[in-house]
């Protein structure tokens, strides 16, 4: 099975590798979403009905769909828009999300009940029922999908921060550092950052997949991104009819999808202890 | 034991809180008349005539500085007065009982499903840890965890439904419209608590107490039965208290792709026909029942790992 | 009490343990016999644990036995798996180190105690039960048997696994590290525990790196170094008259064997603290204590753990505030000229930060020249290399010697030692010890030093302050 050699388990240096063939996937997949819009020329909205459900390999590189629109620019405009939402949506709520926390950390006290209070707030329901909620104000617009996603995912930062720093701040080489006559920008570079630096990326990959499965789940249930946006959830669902006689054509944003959660799940996996 | 039920109860209340003031601001920013709108809310659409929606103005005194209605609002939403439904007229609570049915069914069915998946494959892989069935397992779960829910719905339809003809691809009634939604669902839950298990065991079989067991001469099978099992299962259920977030979005999601009749099918409805009593019920009862199932798990941890009961 | 299995003789006759490496135990023989335990001492490492898994039949499987250990005449490297197994808990019971750990977390006491009866000894389940409150009752814990482990201290933990020792009624008990994690105070009483299991009958084999736990057990010592039995006789004989070159230095580093040399104090009053009283809660550390650093002198601060030592340290340095009480420290010396050690060495350097990276950062922060921290590298015997590893790649003697140098850096006037030489082996210790009371003697330096270790602080301090504990 080739699965099985490219997952292989638990032991240091095979899981390593697993790491690497995700940061690759993961630098393929980028180049893809970056270049690929830009190096091929075809419009993803351009619609040749004459060409409804080309082939793969003929006039069209990745053939067309039930529109004749060319699916690899179409593919390559969704990894785009995949990519960059992620990505912009995981910097919306990490930078956010580290700060509160470190500060949390720091001044403990009635800031910390406050983000506390905040946190408990969004986590009271599904990150997901949230996004719905805020998609309510305007169903297949870009702004509250991004907003609401923001708002899920910080936490996920804000408590990994909070925590992480809490524990550090209580342990003897903070004191003694102080003692020491270090003052808090020091100790925050040398003491704090090289401990959470590794868990906000682990995080950080994370929450790029979450929002890229949440962003393409949307989609597919027609309250994220409407058609005729080139999004690879609404192109699965839009193509899904004619899987009988196009069924790579159904495939393959699919796969798109899938390659891109894998590569950053598998980046984002760490040696456990 | 008090204090986490405290804790969901509050948990309860934010949530009534967060839906609601998201669907008062919701009614308000709309286009259109508010007034026309929040009177076939709450009375029906018989109430749309517009000498009518004059007189549902000052009744409900919208007139009235904002945080009055708002409060107002609250308090019809705490008693359970969900309105009517703009697009069929219904009371909302109506169509709430028939759709909380076929979700609870259906995420009673998931749970089920993948606690008889999940921990099997996870305990299949800990007996052996880097054995096939460790190895295949993880690649089942790094491949299961990779897809979305929606896709691995869809796939799973593909198979039964349309190539194999087994089970129908949509619809509600039996076991056989069940099985797909829950499938799917059982599918992803399993993906992650079969991990989890094996690292249970993995840890368990490791732990001092568990060799203790043994060097004071107590056969295999009861060092298993009387130390193994109850302490590999605290992690799995604990961990099942994060899965209910998976499992909650699960269930929207596989329902409005499988076109299942429960309430998140009927949320990704109100919300594409901007029929806010229908989003602000079902939203609320999709986040009840996530606290329903965290309370269920906070339960389940408390009464196998003592530790947790001290407080 | 059951009465054990009466067992006449366990003999190890050139027993070798080998790794695929090599041997890693070689040719050790010892015998124990009733009414005389045998106690194993030596470092980490030294592979006197090896030598009780192979009598438990508990060794790693990559690891394999050679030589001969009879129990009352049977083999016990020769027997199967499965023969070994059967001993288990009937003939050998083994007390595990940091018995807390080793009770399942998830089960009561009294059950935990009853299953030995109920499926090793065969009893109906409700004579098991009355059995097991038996056991828990010979070892104190009669009320104890509804508490889950997590309710129970250290030392009562302890005590269940020696009742679920009894309830298996084997006659031979391996104790290994039985002072791990344990206060100080309560090796006491651990100890007198044991010397009881002795004179019920059984045979007792321990494993210890602490030499006043052999001291306390008397009977047979046997000190092992790199996997060789380097001394062994009758505890009186080894403990005073080491004949092996390791052993001497082992026994020289024991506080008690020191001979008494305390600075003299040679300045001021440089901190003083007046009616210091702190309270956690309602739990009241201590009231009313004055005390007094001079320049110079070593100060002791003497007492159980949760008296409060190391808290009434932290006052001073002014990390922590008194409830009542103020400390006088002398204006016109900076704070930085304040400094502290820590108990845990590790745990006081960052954990990511190369040691030449935190005192380069120090130098430059200070304005101080590196010829500085190269010089007291040299005092100090701290290799060059060192500087190039993390905290965690460094032994913890060596640490906390770079931990005084850090301090000196500062030309500090006064250092709070809070337990630092507990978690360290005698002979680094010793190092420690010695460098603490050179820097004293060169530099005027005021010590506090907070210690469990009487016969420590007896030695070293020019004045010793007792604190009690006090139970609410």
């Amino acid at each position: 099975m080739s699965i099985e050699t490219a997952f292989p388990s638990a032991d240091r240096p095979r899981r390593l590798s697993a790491r690497t063939i995700g940061a690759a996937l993961l630098l393929a997949l980028a180049a893809f979403a970056i270049l690929g819009p830009w190096l091929i020329e075809a419009d993803p909205a351009r619609q040749d009905l004459g060409a409804s459900l080309a082939p793969i390999g003929g006039a069209y590189l990745l053939g067309a769909d039930h529109y004749g629109r060319s699916l690899l620019a179409r593919l390559a405009h969704g990894a785009r828009l995949s990519f960059g939402m992620a990505f912009l949506t995981m910097m919306t709520a990490a930078l956010p999300g580290i700060f509160f926390g470190l500060v949390a950390a720091w001044r403990g006290g009635w800031i910390e009940r406050m983000f506390e209070l905040l946190a408990n707030i969004v986590l009271a329901l599904p990150g997901l029922m949230l996004v719905l909620l805020l998609l309510a104000f305007a169903p297949g617009n870009f702004g509250p999908l991004y907003l609401g996603l923001a708002l899920t995912l910080w936490v996920e930062f804000y408590r990994v921060t909070r925590a992480t720093t809490a524990t550090i701040l209580k342990q003897p080489h903070i004191e003694a550092a102080k003692l020491l006559g270090f003052g808090p920008g020091y100790i925050l570079r040398n003491h704090v950052v090289p401990v959470i630096a590794p868990l906000i990326a682990t995080l950080a990959a994370f929450a790029m997949a979450t929002a890229i499965i949440a962003i393409s789940t949307l989609s597919a249930i027609s309250v994220g991104l409407q058609p005729p946006t080139p999004e690879l959830g609404s192109m699965i669902v839009e193509l899904l009819p004619y899987y009988a006689e196009a069924p790579v054509h159904v495939l393959l944003p699919a796969v798109l999808i899938f390659l891109l959660v894998l590569a950053l799940q598998l980046v984002a996996q760490r040696e456990t202890r | 034991m008090r204090r986490f039920l405290l804790a969901r109860l509050v948990q309860a209340g934010v949530v009534a809180v967060v839906v609601g003031t998201l669907c008062f601001v919701l009614m308000r920013v709309l286009p259109g008349d508010a007034a026309m709108r929040i009177a076939a809310g709450r009375y029906g659409p018989d109430a749309m005539i517009a000498g009518a929606a004059e007189k549902v103005r000052q009744e409900l005194g919208l007139d009235q500085p904002w945080p009055v209605q708002f409060l107002e609002w609250l308090a019809n939403l705490v008693r359970f007065d969900l309105g009517h439904s703009l697009v069929t007229g219904a009371p909302v609570i109506e169509e709430l009982k028939v759709q909380l049915g076929a979700s609870l069914w259906l995420a009673a069915a998931a749970l089920l499903l993948s606690l008889l998946i999940g921990p099997a494959i996870g305990i299949v892989s800990g007996l052996r840890p880097n054995g096939w069935a460790d190895r295949l397992g993880l690649a089942g779960s790094v491949t299961l965890r990779a897809l979305p829910p929606f896709m691995l719905g869809l796939i799973l339809m593909l198979v039964f439904a349309i190539w194999l003809g087994w089970l129908p691809p949509a619809g509600f009634g039996s076991w056989r419209e069940l099985a797909l939604p829950s499938l799917t669902l059982a599918l992803g839950l399993a993906a992650v608590s079969s991990r989890v298990t094996r690292e249970a065991i993995a840890t368990v079989a490791k732990a001092p107490y568990f060799a203790f067991a043994r060097h004071k001469g107590l056969p295999e099978a009861a060092v298993v039965r009387r130390h193994g099992l109850r302490n590999a299962a605290i992690p799995v259920v604990s961990y099942l208290g994060l899965q209910a977030i998976y499992l909650v979005e699960g269930v929207v999601v596989v329902e409005s792709i499988l076109a299942y009749p429960g309430i998140g099918h009927a949320l990704v409805h109100a919300i594409v026909e901007r029929d806010i009593p229908m989003v602000q019920g079902t939203a609320l009862a999709m986040g009840l029942i996530f606290v329903a199932v965290t309370a269920g798990v906070d339960a389940a941890s408390a009464w196998l790992d003592p530790r947790l009961r001290r407080a | 009490m059951n009465a054990p299995t009466r067992i006449h003789d366990l003999s190890i006759a050139d027993l070798s343990v080998h790794s695929r490496a090599g041997p890693i135990v070689r040719d050790v023989s010892l015998s124990l016999q009733p009414g005389r335990p045998l106690t194993l001492l030596g470092e980490s490492g030294s592979g006197k644990s090896l030598v009780a898994q192979a009598v438990m039949g508990t060794l790693p499987p990559e690891l394999t036995a050679s030589g001969a250990i009879r129990l009352d005449g049977a083999d016990l490297i020769a027997s199967t798996p499965d023969e070994r197994r059967k001993r288990w808990g009937r003939a050998i019971s083994l007390l595990p180190q940091e018995p807390w750990l080793a009770l399942d977390p998830t089960m009561r006491i009294g059950p935990q105690v009853a299953e030995v009866h109920r499926f090793v000894r065969r009893q109906a389940a409700q004579r098991s039960e009355t059995l097991a409150h038996e056991n828990l009752r010979d070892v104190g814990l009669d009320h104890a048997s509804a508490l889950y482990p997590f309710q129970m201290s250290g030392g009562m933990c302890q005590r269940a696994a020696i009742a679920i020792a009894h309830a298996g009624g084997s006659g031979l008990l391996i104790v290994d590290e039985p002072t791990k994690g344990l206060d100080a105070d309560l090796r006491d009483s651990v100890v007198a525990r044991l010397i009881e299991e002795v004179d019920a009958g059984r045979l007792l084999l321990t494993i210890t790196h602490d030499i006043g736990v052999a001291r306390a057990l008397g009977g047979t010592v046997g000190i092992m170094l790199e996997g060789r039995l380097v001394d062994h006789g009758p505890a009186e004989q080894v403990l005073m008259a080491p004949s092996h070159p390791y052993s001497q230095a082992l026994l020289s580093a024991d506080p008690r064997s020191w001979v008494r040399s305390a600075p003299v104090p040679s300045g001021d009053v440089m901190l003083a603290g007046r009616g210091l009283a702190k309270a956690f809660g309602d739990h009241t550390l201590f009231e009313d204590v004055d005390v007094e650093v001079r320049a110079g002198e070593i100060v002791s601060i003497v007492g159980p753990s949760g008296c409060g030592k190391t808290t009434l340290g932290n006052i001073l340095l002014g990390l922590v505030e008194p409830d009542a009480g103020t400390v006088e420290r002398r204006k016109d010396i900076s704070l930085l000229r304040f400094q502290k050690l820590y108990q845990d060495p590790p745990a006081a350097f960052p954990p990511h930060q190369a040691i030449r990276k935190g005192l380069r950062d120090l130098v430059k922060l200070h304005r101080r020249r590196w010829d500085e921290v190269e010089t007291l590298l040299a005092r100090f015997q701290l290799q060059n290399a060192l500087l190039d590893r993390l905290p965690g790649q460094i032994s913890g003697g060596e640490l906390q010697r770079f931990a005084i140098l850090r301090a000196l850096l500062l030309d500090p006037v006064f250092l709070f030692a809070d337990e630092a030489t507990s978690r360290l082996d005698p002979v680094s210790q010793k190092e420690v010890v010695d460098v603490l009371l050179e820097v004293a003697r060169d530099t005027g330096l005021g010590v506090l030093l907070v210690t469990h270790d009487r016969a420590l602080a007896e030695k070293i301090s020019t004045r010793t302050v007792m604190l009690a504990r006090r139970d609410t």
